[in-house]
């Protein structure tokens, strides 16, 4: 029998120097805010709030790292935070970034509930208390035909379903952001029938690849980027990963997302990522990979096709677009 | 009070700054950097946009005649026109430059399969015989009658450009609502004028 040969740890598993960078800065700024808070309602006066607080001090510490874009370069944390479609902030990709302070996070509750034996609201601290926080690097791409590598801090959705038991009727889980549309300007207009609502089929949700995501970079996710929880599903169109979560509901009847609500012939309930499958009003056979230049051929699934290809044999996918 | 010569040559000024002042600022800002994370889309769209302002503009010109009976829109809309052709080739040209590298394969291809590259294209080649028979030799030369015929290709071009930008639009109409509206407005007008004045 041949002897398990241990693989070589190739470059692109090497921290880029942009991450370990970032991470000294959120480091030292950390040291700066204890200073601060050590400084009795000096400069803080409330201090940060709980989620926050534990949110911090999980990424002070290592956490593990799973590098999946096949060694492709991080887009640069500028672009990421300033080029957003993130439509209850504004429709121009410079409007989250502009009106990010619009976007109020404390304090952040979470609901659970539906087709789950454990349904219950819960303050967003008690939820990171009992996930178990990890990096991932995925690919990002846009149903624009753009896209960026984005390293990701959250944890496996399917960790948080479990603790709530799925009943067996649970077939779907319906995702919606936060409604505020006195601090939301987007959502003072009927762009879309908010609150922005995304769903998954179970087997989707509970795919180890799918991630709520709280942090990038190694620090605390900005507002523009879907504060303070997001879904991250790197196989599908960018638009499937709802910011902003504040209610998870699993059903038994598909839920229809907004964006299929406001053009099913452009936006299907699957919307993965598929270079055969034209938008109908431009190609999704490339992308602009955002700080590169030129193009990139787009790779079927987003490049994730070994993990998730099986969750679709058998169906059509020009159907189900 | 100036003197009806000088009020057109300064108008005419004021066109010239007002149609090149954004050349300037557009690109001051790409050699800045101040284009954000897509520099290259942002020139397509701030040329595409100028372009559409400006030629609805020119139409504008005509009612802008009309009601105030000042020669000065008539003088200056052959030069406004030219300017708004030049915005608009300046678009297609660093969409097939900046945004798509001159790689012709695709360019085309594009053209064939996507409705808003064709409205574009040919709202901007309808404008071709506009621009070259606005020289003065080439109108008199045409004459009146044919020359105005002509030129009502303006109203199609810009409705090929309106369409192009609805097209192009995702969920927000704001813009585009306003262009549409702008040019609904400019051929009522127009209709309405011809009625009344039964040319």
């Amino acid at each position: 029998m041949a002897r398990y040969r241990y693989p070589a740890l190739p470059a692109s598993e090497v921290t880029p120097k942009a991450l370990f960078e970032a991470r000294r800065r959120f480091l030292r700024r950390g040291v700066a805010l204890g200073a601060a808070a050590a400084a009795p309602g000096l400069l803080w006066p409330q201090g940060a709030s709980a989620w926050q607080e534990a949110l911090k001090s999980e990424l002070d510490g290592e956490l593990p790292t799973r590098r999946m874009a096949g060694g492709e370069a991080l887009t640069d944390y500028e672009d990421v935070t300033t080029y957003n479609n993130f439509y209850e902030l504004g429709t121009r990709k410079s409007d989250p970034e502009v009106f990010a302070h619009k976007l109020v996070t404390d304090p952040w509750s979470l609901t659970i509930e539906g087709e789950v034996e454990k349904p219950g609201t819960l303050a967003l601290e008690d939820v990171l208390s009992r996930e178990a926080l990890e990096e991932r690097i995925y690919r990002l791409r846009c149903v624009e035909a753009w896209s960026m590598v984005i390293p990701w801090i959250g944890f496996p959705l399917r960790d948080l379903l479990q603790r709530h038991d799925p009943t067996s009727r649970a077939k779907y889980v319906l995702f919606e952001s936060i409604l505020d549309p006195d601090n939301l300007r987007g959502q003072r207009r009927s762009i879309l029938d908010w609150p922005y609502r995304e769903a998954l089929r179970m087997d989707e949700a509970m795919h180890p690849l799918t991630l709520l995501a709280v942090g990038m970079y190694g620090e605390m996710m900005p507002n523009q980027n879907g504060a303070p929880i997001r879904l991250v599903v790197p196989w599908k169109y960018g638009f499937k990963s709802i910011k902003s979560v504040v209610r998870i509901a699993l059903t038994e009847e598909r839920p229809t997302p907004s964006w299929v609500a406001q053009n099913p012939e452009e936006y299907g309930f699957y919307a993965n990522v598929n270079p055969e499958v034209d938008h109908p009003r431009w190609s999704q056979a490339r992308e602009r990979r955002i700080g590169e230049r030129g193009y990139r051929e787009t790779l079927m699934f987003n490049g994730y096709g070994d993990e998730v290809a099986e969750l679709y044999a058998g169906m059509d996918l020009n159907r189900h677009y | 009070m100036l003197s009806a010569r000088t009020r057109i040559t300064a108008f005419r000024l004021l066109v010239l700054v007002a149609c090149a002042t954004p050349a300037l600022y557009i690109t001051w800002q790409w050699f800045y950097g101040d284009l954000g994370a897509v520099p290259s889309e942002a020139v397509v769209h701030f040329t595409g946009r100028t372009g559409l302002i400006l030629l609805l503009t020119t139409i504008a010109f005509g009612p802008a005649f009309r009601l105030t009976g000042w020669v000065g829109f008539m003088i200056a809309r052959r030069q406004i026109g030219l300017w708004a052709f030049f915005w608009l080739l300046a678009h297609m040209l660093s969409w097939m430059g900046l945004d798509q590298y001159w790689d012709w394969p695709w360019i085309a291809k594009e053209m064939v399969d996507l409705p808003y590259v064709r409205y574009g294209a040919a709202g901007l080649v309808l404008l071709v015989p506009l621009a070259v028979t606005s020289f003065k030799r080439v109108r008199q030369a045409m004459g009146e009658r044919a020359w105005h015929w002509l030129h009502r290709l303006v109203y199609v071009s810009a409705a090929l450009g309106v369409t192009h930008l609805w097209i192009l639009t995702r969920a927000d109409y704001r813009m585009a609502s306003l262009f549409l509206g702008v040019l609904l407005f400019l051929v009522v007008f127009r209709v309405g004028d011809a009625i009344v004045h039964r040319r």
